[in-house]
């Protein structure tokens, strides 16, 4: 469903080039919970936005349930996104003055009656309920984080990515939130989760290692689950 | 989007205070000073008419301390001084306008009031404007406010002098001057009234330009215009006339200078303060990119944001201005309070323009955030 073919994004910076990602390259199935570690600098972020249709590589092709993304133009590929990707960030970058329901609706075009329902069912699920009408500043991180989770699965993505949402999270909240996302992928949800910690590593089905931006043959890959 | 954009508005309550300042300052001044101008136009009649005459030609043997005292001459002169001084080929003076009057007080009312003949206005023959002043119809009145008060009287009213019905035309506005004890009609009205068939007490000569304008021109006046016409006697009041002139027009042409840089102040200020904005909100415009939202729902937000702030302003603004020219108006425009009047198509206007330039200020920032690469505020950590 998600594949990624030699797949470079190189910077250019005053101090000569730099390797972000080098020929990655990546098959990810449906309904697979996929771990991406690596080091700081290692080019976890990079590889995610990249795969989420977010920042054009220089090299090498994303094909998202069989579409090039970097063939599409820019608003083809931001409504892939809005479609069928949502997001989680270790900042949570919530919008700071939509209460919680509001930022969980927050890329709902309002076409959808059931939305607002359904955004408070999945807040009740999230453990929320009580919290449906706080602003983001009103929230402990471990909530803000779980606020991120629902507005990434609202629209019922096929795909989460997420970028070390555990970062900012005891291990507490860092387990309940890797609950919620697991419980995701049960549903039939893919979900690729970049981190540095290990917090994830128990609920992945699959975890591949990033160096200097190549993925390293590890002792945790699992090559028989590395399929289209 | 509205209720996005009014969301963020109250939430950021700090900056869209400044913001909408900025704004309500600008409207506020270009309303305060547009209303104050054109009623400072309407004015101008008036104040020319009251000063801006140079000349004033009086009977011979008028005494001029009590000229002084009661505002008009004690003697008459023939009605044709006016046309031999219209026909004067003098190469010393110019003149716009000639206005032969006839004023005597009368009681009116259980009070004095002066009674001014007003002949038509002569025009010179080689300028091409209209007569100044106002017309009076034969057997019509025009009070002075504080006459109008006293006799209980509105236009349309019929009055009695001399045994002849008179028709009270209108009631003139508070001037705040000896005019408001006025009482004008027509020269031949007045001459029946008074008793004096053919005769006139004062002319004046408005827009008289004197050739020998770079030295004191009075002596080299009196002394020609006194030789043909040899009842009168000529008084030069210049002075007060041009000061005034000139302190208005100073004011009007410093904001001439002004609005422009008003306007352009004020969407500098809207600029910055949007492009401040935009950078705050870095990381929100990364999410709505994530969320799939195009780069016109992003403008949007700013350029929706400042006009909405701008149409607040706008309302705000003109009633900050509408009040500021009420009170402060007629003291800078040297104007009379009453002719200034709240206008209310301005309303329209800056509820119209207030936005607009709120939009075409914030159109750069919003460029900014369509631009900005949402995965390098995404990646921050
Ligand atoms: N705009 C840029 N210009 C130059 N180099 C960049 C730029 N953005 C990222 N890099 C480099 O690309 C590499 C990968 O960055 P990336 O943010 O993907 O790392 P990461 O694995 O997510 O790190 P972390 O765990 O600290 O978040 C880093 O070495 C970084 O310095
Ligand atoms: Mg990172």
């Amino acid at each position: 469903m998600l594949t990624c073919e030699s797949l470079c994004k190189y910077y250019q910076s005053s101090k000569g080039m730099v390797k972000s990602l080098d020929e990655i390259n990546l098959s990810v199935s449906k309904g697979e919970f996929l771990e991406v570690r690596g080091h700081s600098g290692s080019g976890k972020t990079t590889l995610l936005l990249t795969l989420g249709a977010m920042m054009q590589p220089t090299q090498g092709k994303v094909v998202f349930k069989g579409t090039d993304l970097y063939r599409l133009n820019r608003a083809e590929r931001a409504r892939v996104r809005s479609s069928s990707i949502g997001f989680v960030f270790q900042m949570f970058h919530l919008i700071p003055y939509l209460d919680v329901v509001g930022n969980v609706l927050a890329g709902d075009d309002g076409n959808h009656s059931g939305a607002c329902s359904k955004s408070e069912a999945l807040l009740q699920e999230l453990g929320l309920g009580h919290r449906l009408n706080h602003l983001p500043n009103q929230l402990s991180a471990g909530e803000k984080q779980r606020v991120a989770l629902a507005r990434a699965m609202v629209a019922s993505p096929d795909l989460i990515l997420a970028d070390e949402p555990t970062g900012n999270l005891d291990p507490e909240n860092s387990k309940e939130v890797c609950r919620h996302l697991k419980r995701y992928q049960e549903k039939g949800g893919t979900v690729i989760v970049v981190t540095h910690g290990d917090a994830v590593h128990d609920f992945a089905n699959r975890t591949i290692d990033l160096k200097a931006g190549e993925i390293i043959p590890g002792p945790l890959l699992d090559p028989q689950s590395d399929e289209a | 989007m509205l209720p996005l954009i009014l969301r963020e508005i109250s939430f950021r309550k700090g900056h869209t205070t400044i913001m909408l300042c900025g704004l309500i300052s600008v409207t506020a001044l270009m309303t305060a000073y547009l209303s104050t101008e054109s009623a400072a136009e309407r004015e101008t009649k008036r104040v020319a008419r009251d000063l801006g005459f140079n000349l004033r030609i009086l009977p011979k043997q008028t005494d001029m301390d009590l000229y002084w005292f009661q505002g008009f001459s004690d003697q008459t002169m023939p009605e044709a001084t006016v046309e031999r001084l219209a026909n004067y080929q003098g190469v010393f003076m110019t003149y716009n306008h000639l206005m032969a009057s006839l004023r005597q007080k009368i009681t009116m009312g259980g009070g004095d009031v002066i009674l001014v003949g007003v002949a038509p206005t002569i025009t010179s023959p080689d300028k091409k404007k209209r007569p100044m002043g106002f017309t009076i119809k034969a057997r019509t009145l025009h009070l002075g406010y504080q006459v109008g008060q006293r006799l209980g009287l509105k236009s349309g009213d019929t009055l009695q002098l001399s045994g002849h019905d008179f028709k009270i035309e209108k009631v003139m506005v508070e001037y705040g001057t000896e005019e408001d004890v006025y009482v004008y009609g027509t020269l031949k009205d007045v001459q029946g009234i008074a008793g004096k068939p053919g005769q006139i007490n004062e002319i004046k000569a408005i827009d008289c330009l004197c050739l020998t304008a770079d030295q004191d021109p009075i002596s080299i006046l009196r002394n020609e215009l006194e030789k043909i016409l040899p009842e009168a006697k000529v008084i030069q009041d210049r002075v007060q006339a041009d000061a005034r002139a000139r302190q208005r027009q100073m004011v009007q042409r410093k904001f001439e200078f002004l609005s422009p840089f008003l306007m352009v102040c004020g969407a500098i200020w809207v600029a910055v303060l949007s492009a401040l904005n935009v950078r705050e909100r870095r990381s929100e415009i990364g999410i709505w990119r994530a969320l799939g939202k195009g780069g016109g729902f992003i403008a949007g937000l700013v350029i929706g944001k400042a006009m909405i702030i701008g149409f607040f302003a706008g309302f705000l603004g003109f009633w900050v201005g509408n009040t500021m020219a009420l009170e402060v108006g007629p003291s800078i425009f040297q104007i009379t309070a009453k002719a200034i009047k709240t206008e209310w198509s301005y309303l329209v206007w800056s509820l119209i323009l207030t936005p607009l330039l709120a939009a075409a200020a914030s159109f750069i920032p919003a460029m900014l955030a369509v631009t900005q690469d949402p995965a390098e505020t995404l990646r921050e950590s």
